[in-house]
């Protein structure tokens, strides 16, 4: 079990509080966006494309805290740009330990070996640092040769901290599942607490259209990942969104579920899409066309997105909805998901020698050959 | 739900192999003809999307540029407005639909360039001549 059960205890009976008060709208994890510079240069990355005066601009610790309070959701996922370039990026998390929020600070985690003395281990706190895959794939997938080294270096200094890390990997077409398999194996044995996966998603301002999957090609490549699975994996997510991954479940967008706050306000409709900001957590509530989106609305912005962000409330909620929900997380917790199925479907999956870059360029023309 | 929004039956959805993705257009200096209310909305809308600054003209003959984060469209061109960030000038700005002469698309569009493809492209290159520690380093702001 990766998450603790001091975390779990406090998301179910939020959930629980939630619905016997009959909220029928509510936030579980804040996404908190303090600044969009990077000290990474992603190709592709939608999220710090902007200009330099707008990347200068940072949230201030008095403001995270008010939307903290004014959302209310237990935890708190500190994306960015880079969270660690923020000159007062202590302060912040110190302030959401105060008050008792679970916080996933994300992180490409160039910075973090220097800067862990400055931070202390708190059940509170998690850093959740991006590694895309093994070396070869890491370091091509952030444009950055050496960042695989930087990024594992960072993550083996907070273990020996005593810091709670997890792992957060994105994986887009082209994704050779034997080696995100190795991956899984390369991590664990790293110390950390578990793994954070998601599908990439063709967001709308993401630069590169190109590169992401389908639903039906998502189902497939995440069964054949996350089937017969090994004893020592972990996973620091719902297990019933990983089953949603792998085509067992049908799930529904819930996008209110991981507001995400930033300089220009509360974004709408979620973390990914930026249809326009509200200046209130309430006024993004009550004013957005929740109905125009998510994989129900036939809206083709959201057509490929079967992110975390989304999905996983859903998980979440289902899970801590009913006592059927409940024994569903329960049984996914500690099953290895045995599959024959699986297995020959993994193996029809070409197994690369070598993280070669020359398998994003095949798989490039490959995808564009076919739209 | 609007006709414009749905395109896609859930079976459509769920059987997609690849996403379709959105097209971005090439807006980088384009000044938009604002002849009608219909012509402003529909160039605000892509300042709205557009990845760099954009110079609005107001009525009253002042020059912003601006980087336009938001929009909130409403019956009328009074009622509608754009939220920007201005270079040196601290907290958001905000400014009426109505107020609104010329628009030109002027800054750098810092998603230009930015694709998969173009980085793969690089990367071959520099790799091939023999580079060591390829990287691509964010643009310097300050």
């Amino acid at each position: 079990m990766a998450v603790p059960i001091s975390q779990m205890w406090t998301v179910a009976t939020y959930v629980l509080k939630k619905r016997f008060t009959g909220a029928n709208r509510y936030p579980l994890v804040l996404m908190l966006e303090p600044l969009f510079r990077c000290n990474l240069a992603c190709a592709g990355c939608g999220k710090v494309q902007y200009p330099p005066h707008v990347l200068k601009r940072m949230l201030t610790p008095e403001e995270c805290f008010a939307a903290v309070e004014e959302c209310g959701a237990p935890m708190v996922s500190i994306p960015g740009g880079e969270p660690l370039l923020h000159p007062q990026i202590v302060e912040i998390v110190n302030g959401l330990i105060a008050r008792k929020k679970y916080i996933y600070l994300c992180t490409n985690a160039l910075e973090l070996k220097r800067r862990l003395h400055e931070f202390t281990p708190s059940k509170y706190l998690t850093f959740s640092v991006h590694l895309d895959g093994e070396r070869d794939h890491h370091d091509f997938s952030v444009c950055r040769e050496g960042g695989w080294d930087l990024a594992v270096e960072g993550i083996k200094a907070a273990v020996a901290r005593g810091f709670r890390v997890t792992t957060n990997a994105t994986f887009f077409d082209g994704t050779d599942p034997h080696s995100v398999r190795a991956f899984f194996d390369e991590v664990m044995d790293m110390g950390v607490e578990g793994i954070v996966l998601s599908p990439g998603y063709s967001y709308e301002k993401a630069p590169d259209q190109h590169r992401f999957l389908g639903r039906a090609r998502v189902r497939r490549l995440f069964r054949a990942i996350l089937s017969n699975r090994k004893p020592n994996w972990k996973f620091n997510m719902s297990p019933l969104f990983l089953e949603f991954l792998m085509g067992d479940r049908k799930y529904d967008c819930t996008p209110w579920g991981s507001p995400a706050y930033n300089i220009f306000g509360w974004q709408r409709p979620c973390y990914l899409l930026q249809d326009g900001y509200a200046e209130t957590f309430q006024e993004l509530l009550e004013t957005t066309k929740w109905e125009e989106y998510g994989v129900g609305s036939g809206n083709p912005k959201c057509a490929n997105c079967m992110v975390s962000c989304g999905y996983e409330p859903t998980a979440v909620m289902d899970g801590f909805g009913s006592m059927r929900g409940l024994w569903a997380m329960i049984r996914g917790t500690f099953s290895r998901y045995n599959d024959p199925h699986a297995l020959k479907l993994l193996n029809e999956f070409p197994k690369r020698e070598s993280h070669s870059t020359l398998v994003q360029i095949e798989s490039t023309e490959r995808e564009m050959a076919t739209r | 739900m609007t006709a414009e929004v749905q395109k896609y039956t859930r079976e459509q959805v769920e059987a997609l192999e690849l996403a379709p993705g959105t097209e971005h257009q090439q807006l980088e200096g384009w000044v938009p003809e604002l002849a009608s209310e219909g012509d402003l909305r529909e160039a605000l809308e892509k300042a709205f999307d557009y990845r760099g600054d954009v110079t609005i003209t107001t009525k009253a003959g002042k020059k912003i540029e601006a980087f336009i984060f938001n929009r909130r469209t409403g019956a009328t061109l009074a009622e509608s407005y754009v939220q920007y960030f201005e270079a040196n000038v601290e907290g958001k700005q905000k400014l009426s639909y109505a107020e609104i002469s010329r628009l030109e698309f002027t800054g750098k569009d810092r998603a230009a360039g930015k694709h998969w493809e173009d980085w793969v492209k690089a990367y071959n290159e520099r790799k091939a001549a023999g580079e060591k520690n390829i990287a691509l380093h964010p643009d310097k702001i300050d």
